[in-house]
């Protein structure tokens, strides 16, 4: 981490499994936080009698379907970009773009399915179904932000230069926790639109 | 990463002293902090006492200036936000960032043989998340209508808007999320520190047992510190935007919720969180024990099996916190069968330790006393603790002071004494001077004798079936006849408070006045005891070679001393 103020044109391999290991050490941890907020999900939804509960305001299917398109294709680019930089291919750089404009228009469709559910009425406190659905996506939506901020950073970086082929970790380190925020929101989507 | 080359000594004050990378800065940092919490936690303890002992009669020296609308005396919300604010400072920033912040941060590179820990900078940042953890607890104790009123585990209703109205209790949940965030760094950067950056030769059946306590510590708090993250969510989104996860239908209008819901995510976190405590203070006596009886630490792997397996069963036992909910008899009894048999290393623990001392050489300093007196209070607590995992009994038993006198035993007096035996111990190491020994004792025998008599009275009242967080007992018939044991509970209870008054001296006055320690006054063989009292910015000039096991102590080979450093070969 400290490295990452240093000029180093490159990392050694120890670094890069010492980063990686941090990451999804991270990453198993945080996914106990999502658990927990899923089990109160599972739980809650259990006391209800239907569900979804009658007459509540539903997110729109179409906009939901195409959001997990959109962020799977992200991953999808992220995943190829890396695996370019660690070759030594062109074309990191360029497809790292198109998975942060992907990010971005994510985030686009998950303000436009909240104004859809806010327009109709749904509000946090107006059920117990709106309750969990704001609950969850805010909460997922706050690690879009910060995972579109570290694409931005490594955006820049790969610019500059200062991401390359022998100092690709903070690359693939940024990558996994954006394939985690994608993993999180299949889970998401199947618990409100499938189950 | 900072293992491989030597970083230089930042020379302004502010990266030198203040937002510092260097575990052994942020290791102070933490000590100074959970220190000045245990001093706050202390006085809030001592006030409930003398409600305890006085129902309703004006605090002395303090009552007037914190209640300055009565007569000086606790009301009766601020004797709720007493006890809830006492726990919660006590756990979350007294001890852990004391036992588990100081000490893990100090110990695991230096033990380890590395340059400082693996992710500096996360660790700095782990520090400052605590410590805003700390400013909003602080504040919430001045906002309109008061701080947190519902316990220390916030059990909705008592922690819903109507139970605690105002932002106090919102504020204590958004303080415990930022504590848990801080705590879970620390333990990614602990987990990765030790399995990335030991030293050449430092096997896993070389570690110190300190660090096999930290490193199974820190798998429970990354493991389940996310848990209670995501319960404060909860917590503030229904208490600031409406929603009702915790709140029953007739209470809300949109209803549905579930208060049981919380205890559950409170105790599936709570109850790691006892062995988040008590694990690293278990690693730091099991190593104290053996270099104090000048022995090997018997059965080392099986006190590393029985740390183990602590950890793995710690996580499926929460259940007997909630025996009383109505939970059916099958799961009750399932809880009740898993809890029996996490005793089962316990004791195991017990016998290794026991075993180290006996035929030892012991040495009687204050760390070791400090070390023994975990075994002590940590039996009492142990064999209290059966009646509370047996369904029949913890009935009865549930929310009277046999509980209250029960955890204090385990998780806080343990810990503490884990805490204090640590402090006494690695003091020199880490200002570079010794610790009055005189007065170390005294602190000792001042502290574990009405340590002893405040818990074990707590269990005679909790048996005769005084019930926890009453404001005044004395208006309950049958409770009136247990006022002379609080007052003996009491006045123990501060001479136990005062108590801490000789460790407050001979810390502050041993930091700045006290003699110059050499580089290895306990002779000791763990690697910190080879480089300099205190250690120079980058630890090891060049990262030692691992040879020896940890406590090779009055090895038949070894001819005129009776210890070895990790880094020597023993004699053939």
């Amino acid at each position: 981490m400290s490295d990452l103020a240093l000029p180093l044109p490159t990392e050694s391999r120890r670094a890069r499994v010492d980063a990686t290991f941090g990451m999804v050490l991270f990453i198993g941890s945080w996914s106990m936080a999502f658990a927990t907020l899923f089990l109160t999900f599972l739980v809650l939804r259990h006391r209800q009698p239907v569900w979804p509960p009658e007459g509540v305001v539903l997110p729109s299917l179409p906009l939901a379907g195409l959001a997990t398109a959109v962020l799977l294709a992200s991953s999808a680019l992220l995943h190829s970009a890396v695996k370019r930089l660690r070759a030594g291919q062109p074309g990191f750089a360029g497809r790292w773009a198109l998975g942060l404009g992907a990010g971005l228009a994510f985030a686009a469709l998950q303000s436009w399915l909240w104004i859809d559910v806010w327009e109709a009425g749904g509000r946090p406190d107006t059920d117990m179904y709106q309750g969990l659905f704001y609950m969850l996506t805010w909460f997922h939506a706050l690690h879009v932000v910060c995972g579109l901020i570290a694409l931005g950073f490594i955006q820049a970086g790969a610019l500059t230069g200062r991401i390359n082929a022998g100092r690709a970790t903070p690359a693939s380190s940024v990558a996994i926790f954006w394939h985690f925020v994608d993993a999180v929101w299949l889970v998401l989507f199947v618990s409100f639109f499938a189950l | 990463m900072s293992g491989d080359h030597i970083h230089a000594e930042p020379t302004g004050f502010l990266r030198k002293h203040v937002f510092s990378v260097d575990h052994k800065v942020i290791a102070r940092q933490f000590m100074w902090f959970g220190l000045v919490w245990l001093l706050v936690g202390g006085i809030m303890a001592m006030m409930i006492r003398w409600q305890l002992a006085h129902p309703g009669s004006p605090v002395p020296l303090i009552g007037k200036l914190l209640y300055p609308r009565g007569d000086g005396s606790v009301p009766p919300d601020g004797y709720n936000t007493l006890f809830t604010m006492h726990g919660t400072i006590m756990i979350f920033l007294g001890l852990t960032p004391l036992l588990i912040g100081a000490f893990g941060n100090f110990c695991i590179p230096l033990m380890i043989g590395a340059r400082d820990m693996i992710f500096p900078l996360l660790n700095m940042l782990s520090f400052w998340t605590v410590v805003l953890g700390g400013l909003v607890g602080f504040y919430s104790l001045f906002v309109p209508l008061g701080a947190a009123e519902g316990g220390w585990t916030a059990y909705p209703t008592l922690s819903s808007t109507i139970g605690t109205p105002g932002s106090g209790e919102t504020l204590w949940a958004i303080a415990v999320f930022l504590i848990g965030a801080s705590s879970i760094m620390g333990g990614i950067n602990y987990i990765t520190t030790i399995v990335r950056l030991r030293a050449p030769g430092m096997t896993w059946s070389k570690l110190p047992l300190t660090i096999w306590g930290m490193f199974f510590t820190a798998i429970l708090n990354v493991l389940f510190l996310p848990v209670i993250g995501s319960a404060m969510i909860l917590m503030v989104l229904d208490r600031s935007f409406g929603t009702s996860f915790y709140v029953p239908a007739t209470l809300n209008q949109s209803g549905g919720g579930d208060p049981i819901l919380y205890q559950h995510l409170f105790w599936i976190f709570g109850h790691p969180e006892v062995y988040i405590l008590i694990l690293p203070a278990w690693g730091i006596i099991s190593d104290l024990l053996s270099f104090f009886a000048r022995k090997p630490a018997f059965a080392y792997k099986v006190t590393v099996g029985a740390m183990g397996a602590v950890t793995v069963l710690s996580a499926v036992v929460y259940g007997h916190h909630m025996f009383t909910t109505g939970m059916t008899a099958m799961l009750g009894e399932s809880f009740m069968l898993l809890t029996m048999i996490i005793s089962v290393p316990g004791e195991i623990l017990f016998f290794n330790w026991l075993h180290t001392l006996w035929r030892g050489n012991l040495r009687f300093t204050t760390p070791m006393l400090f070390s023994m007196g975990v075994i002590f209070v940590f039996g009492l607590g142990g064999l209290t603790g059966i009646y509370l995992a047996t369904i029949s009994t913890d009935i009865y038993l549930h929310d009277t002071y046999f509980v209250v006198g029960h955890f204090h035993l385990t998780m806080a007096a343990s810990s503490l004494f884990g805490a204090f035996a640590a402090t006494y111990f690695w003091f020199p190491k880490m200002f570079g001077k010794m610790m009055s020994e005189k007065l170390g004792k005294l602190h000792f025998w001042a502290t574990i004798i009405p340590l002893t008599i405040v818990f074990c009275t707590m269990f005679i009242s909790g048996y005769a079936g005084m019930p926890r967080r009453y404001y005044n007992h004395t208006d309950v018939d049958y409770l009136r006849s247990l006022q002379h044991l609080n007052v003996i509970t009491s006045v123990a209870a501060f001479f136990l408070g005062g108590a801490q008054l000789i460790f407050a001296f001979n810390f502050i006055k041993s930091r700045w006045w006290g003699s110059k320690a050499s580089v290895n006054p306990w002779e000791v063989g763990t690697l910190e005891w080879t480089i300099p009292s205190p250690p120079p910015h980058h630890n090891y000039d060049t990262i030692p070679t691992v040879v020896t096991g940890p406590h090779e102590y009055s090895h038949p080979a070894l001819k005129d001393r009776d210890w070895i450093s990790q880094s020597e070969q023993l004699p053939t």
